[in-house]
């Protein structure tokens, strides 16, 4: 079975729709949750997820994400990842973070790469936190087999060169990385720019699961997330 | 550790970038060994830019302030800025790794008609990126560009200004990181664009060291340049680091040292990471990066180069702040005393030797003038009109 796993950005488009989304990813089997902690500058991302976590931020700070994802917590009963940038982990401290984010199963920092990680990787293991590395179509096979060798939590393969909510593909040099991490002890999340079954489909073929984000905000914005889930979860 | 400066520095960028980034490194390498590469850039910054620079001394500021000073005039480099010095380097890279396509951030607009200038000549197509706010207080810049053939792209999102315009050209080399080349205007970002641009910005201070050794016959007591991302006054104080000479950075000290009124990083900012790199950052107390204001655009940023964090911390450079009101002093001073209109941006470094006058009285100074002031009339302008 493939695994499904949906990025929201925490409080979008405000507190109650978003405990009302991390319910319904429960309701309906979802596998994991990646709860994205606005940063005023998220580079990684594309205009869509960039607006919704800038108009959360016009708002709320950290206080306030730390009481949404202990509620999103108590309702979802599978793993729970928080995914943000570096310094938002970094500037008070990577334990101080760790310890009061212990409740998390996982860390995703988008800018963070294997090279860079250890610091925060090591810190976080000793509260029981996964890190989760990426691999990219680029990523070269050395540094690919020490990612397989050492990650401790599910590995996120980028399959497109872009932000966030990019168009979906699979090249050959995705497709030649992706057959050299089936041997992996940890899941292969294949992650940006999926957006339909389809797109679904055609990775579940090559990893253990996907994750979607932009079009889950969009429909978030549009107020129709459960129509959404529907058409991919089922 | 490899790209670091103590414990500054690193590569916190996408996982994607990784691999050009390595690639980068590579070419840089090969550029230090290649013979006729480095002869086509010295060809280029004699014949094309007009290096070396003058050493002026300026006789008559000596005058008012009680010190011998003398000017760096990176102003008359080619197309108004040192930025040149990095950008043609820079170009030549691109050539090595074959690729077809740069980008490029811009503040003042200097580093953005800089590249302009690179691409035009290698015949390359270039896009820069520039923030709304500083597309209209630097508009002169954003004209030369275009007639220069970039495609200038107006980023109007997030604080509109250098650091917006930065992070839109991260996003456009993820996207195209296979045929494009991202020069980066400072010493700023991920490993190992501080190291390439300090690089190319050295021949600042090589230069600058022998002039004084020939006009003065001796060493300056102080090297002052202007901080933004940091990369002037890298360029100088390479020349000078291994010499008994006190070296200043001047940042910008906006309205005032309160949160939100200033981009004096160094002075008042904390470690953070920023656009790939661990330094120190403006930043509220949960890490979000702070609102910053100078009335310079090259300097209204909430970021450094690693390598000043570094230098602060073990204290060759000393860091001091430049408020607007000050700035202005130094713009117009040095325009009256020596009919040399400045930069917004390096009117900041006379500005801060003119408030501490005392301080230098008797004393030797070099001031890194890294750009002129062509672009900054409209802001003259619109202040006179409010009676600033
Ligand atoms: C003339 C001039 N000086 C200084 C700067 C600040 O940059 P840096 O600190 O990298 O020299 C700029 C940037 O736009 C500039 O145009």
């Amino acid at each position: 079975m493939c695994k499904v796993g949906i990025y929201l950005v925490c409080d979008y488009p405000d507190r109650n729709s978003f405990l009302e989304a991390v319910k319904l990813c429960d309701g309906f089997g979802v596998d994991f949750l990646e709860i994205g902690i606005p940063f005023s500058d998220p580079t990684a991302d594309g205009d869509t997820i960039e607006k919704a976590a800038l108009e959360v931020l016009e708002r709320e700070g950290i206080d306030d994400f730390y009481d949404a994802l202990k509620s999103a917590r108590k309702i979802f009963s599978r793993k729970l990842y928080v995914m943000t940038y570096a310094n938002i982990v970094y500037a008070n401290g990577i334990e101080n973070f760790a310890k009061r984010f212990s409740f998390i199963d996982g860390v995703i920092l988008a800018d963070v790469p294997f090279r860079e990680s250890k610091r925060f990787k090591d810190i976080l293991k000793k509260y029981d936190i996964g890190f989760v590395h990426f691999v990219t179509p680029e990523t070269d096979f050395e540094t690919l087999e020490k990612i397989k060798s050492s990650a401790n939590d599910f590995i996120y393969f980028i399959s497109i060169r872009g932000t966030t909510g990019g168009k979906f593909e699979l090249d050959s040099d995705a497709i030649e990385r992706l057959k050299k991490l089936e041997s992996s002890k940890q899941d292969i999340i294949v992650g940006f720019g999926i957006k339909t079954r389809d797109d679904v489909k055609k990775a579940c073929e090559y990893a253990d699961g996907i994750v979607i984000g932009t079009e889950v905000i969009n429909s978030l914005t549009i107020g129709r997330f459960d129509e959404f889930l529907g058409s991919v979860v089922r | 550790m490899k790209g670091y400066y103590g414990e500054y520095g690193g590569q916190f960028v996408a996982e994607t970038l990784i691999d050009a980034l390595d690639e980068l490194e590579e070419a840089f390498k090969r550029f230090k060994k290649d013979r006729y590469a480095k002869k086509e850039l010295n060809d280029l910054l004699k014949n094309y830019a007009g290096r070396p620079t003058p050493l002026y001394y300026a006789k008559n500021l000596s005058d008012y302030l009680g010190c011998d000073v003398y000017l760096k005039r990176e102003d008359l480099l080619h197309s108004g800025a040192h930025k040149l010095n990095n950008t043609l380097g820079q170009a030549i890279l691109t050539k090595f790794m074959d690729k077809k396509r740069i980008i490029a951030e811009t503040g003042a607009g200097q580093h953005g008609v800089a590249t302009a200038t690179a691409a035009a000549l290698l015949g390359i197509g270039c896009v820069v990126y520039m923030g709304k706010v500083d597309a209209e207080r630097q508009r002169p810049n954003l004209l030369r560009m275009r007639l220069l053939g970039a495609d200038v792209r107006i980023v109007e999102k997030g604080s509109m200004t250098l650091k917006s315009a930065i992070n839109e050209a991260l996003r456009d080399w993820v996207r195209n990181v296979q045929n494009t080349h991202y020069i980066l205007g400072s010493v700023v970002g991920p490993c190992p664009f501080p190291e390439i641009v300090a690089y190319f910005q050295s021949v600042i201070g090589r230069e600058a060291r022998k002039q004084i050794l020939k006009q003065a016959k001796r060493l300056p007591d102080c090297v002052v340049a202007c901080v933004g991302g940091g990369s002037n006054a890298i360029g100088i104080f390479k020349g000078f680091l291994k010499d008994d000479v006190e070296l200043i950075g001047v940042e910008a000290g906006g309205e005032s040292l309160e949160l939100g009124k200033h981009s004096a990083t160094l002075t008042e900012g904390k470690p953070g990471i920023l656009h790939g790199a661990l330094s120190y950052l403006l930043q509220d107390e949960f890490g979000q990066v702070a609102k910053v204001h100078s009335i310079s655009a090259g300097l209204d940023y909430p970021g450094v180069g690693p390598e000043h964090s570094y230098l602060k911390d073990t204290g060759r450079v000393k860091y001091g702040v430049c408020f607007d009101s000050e700035a202005l002093g130094g713009f117009k001073v040095l325009s009256r005393l020596e009919g040399i209109i400045p930069a917004l941006e390096s009117a900041h470094a006379v500005g801060y030797v003119v408030k501490n006058r005392d301080y230098f009285k008797g004393k030797t100074v070099i001031i890194n003038i890294s750009g002129r002031g062509d672009k900054d009339l409209g802001i003259i302008e619109a202040l006179e009109e409010e009676g600033v």
